[in-house]
């Protein structure tokens, strides 16, 4: 039987075996469709229903689950994560698990295809390291963004000082930077 | 406890496997997570024996979100006892469609699970109760 507790091992050991199978393509496709669309999909019905706020439930009731360290910031134009550590990518780093190389991808993987269809925009960056960032918005301007990053204050991942560690990916309205 | 939210992953797993490589595709990935994924834990059955799958049984249902199950060890298997599982009962409480192949998992994953240390590995039932049994020695009969 496989079970939830060590869910996060068995899902990065099913990434490599994926792209082994059909490469990055049949990787990305499965965050997308099985992920995104099928196991997630009470996120979208979230994010379509209540916009930021339900950004705010849908993560608000999971990374508790999950006993994550974070912080959720929003106004009305803009939902902000601080993920300090991240229980997943903490999990593999504990156990010593790597099976696919950029687990981390995984996440805006799904997430970004699911925020696009509910009409967001998604910016995000991760360092590998168990933490990164997330901003949800609409075409939001400079000011709104700059209102949820001082009300992530302190909590404001870019601060930690274990921040500038591993190696970051940064992306912008869902695709990575170059 | 474990987030009970990582089964609808599981089963969505399941089911895209399935639909693009039908079947066969899927029963190869089962095994293979069995095999690879797996091998440490068969290393601990293999080393450990029988108290081993015990104890990897009983602290496996404490960590699930739901469910009930009774573990038993006797001289020549470790007998699980499913009356609920964890798995179903959660998609089924949160309104999931099942993927019709769900329970198979457990078969095929085991198998190699329990080959890798020198068991074997018998199930009998499915949908929410069934048996599992992990037996001492590779050709021990049933």
């Amino acid at each position: 039987m496989i079970g939830v507790h060590d869910f996060c091992g068995h899902y990065d050991w099913t990434f490599e075996y994926l792209r082994r199978l059909g490469g990055e393509e049949l990787v990305a496709r499965y965050w997308r469709e099985a992920i995104g669309f099928d196991s997630q999909r009470h996120a979208l019905q979230l994010f379509l229903a209540k916009g930021i706020e339900g950004m705010a439930e849908y993560w608000g009731h999971t990374l508790t689950l999950e006993e994550a360290g974070y912080r959720l910031s929003r106004n009305q134009d803009v939902f902000r994560l601080d993920m300090h550590a991240c229980p997943s990518k903490g999990y593999l780093i504990e156990h010593g698990l790597e099976a696919y190389p950029d687990y981390c991808t995984h996440c805006i993987g799904w997430i970004g295809p699911v925020a696009e269809q509910a009409g967001f925009q998604v910016d995000h960056e991760h360092n590998h390291c168990g933490q990164c960032w997330w901003e949800l918005h609409r075409n939001a301007g400079e000011e709104a963004r700059r209102d949820v990053r001082e009300q992530a204050g302190a909590d404001n991942v870019e601060h930690h000082p274990r921040w500038p560690m591993g190696t970051h990916h940064r992306f912008r309205n869902g695709k990575p930077e170059s | 406890m474990s987030s009970g939210d990582f089964y609808f992953a599981i089963n969505a797993t399941f089911r895209f496997i399935h639909d693009r490589f039908g079947m066969d595709g899927l029963r190869a990935y089962w095994r293979e997570l069995g095999r690879d994924y797996f091998r440490p834990l068969s290393e601990r059955f293999r080393d450990g024996g029988l108290p081993a799958v015990e104890a990897y049984w009983r602290d496996f249902f404490r960590q699930q979100p739901c469910g009930a199950a009774e573990v038993i060890r006797e001289p020549e298997q470790v007998r699980i006892e499913v009356r609920d599982c964890p798995a179903l009962r959660w998609l089924r409480d949160h309104n999931r469609d099942v993927f019709e192949h769900y329970c198979d998992h457990c078969r095929y994953v085991s198998e190699e699970i329990a080959d890798q240390a020198g068991m074997r590995f018998e199930l009998e039932g499915g949908g929410s109760q069934c048996r599992q049994r992990f037996i001492s020695g590779r050709d021990a009969q049933p």
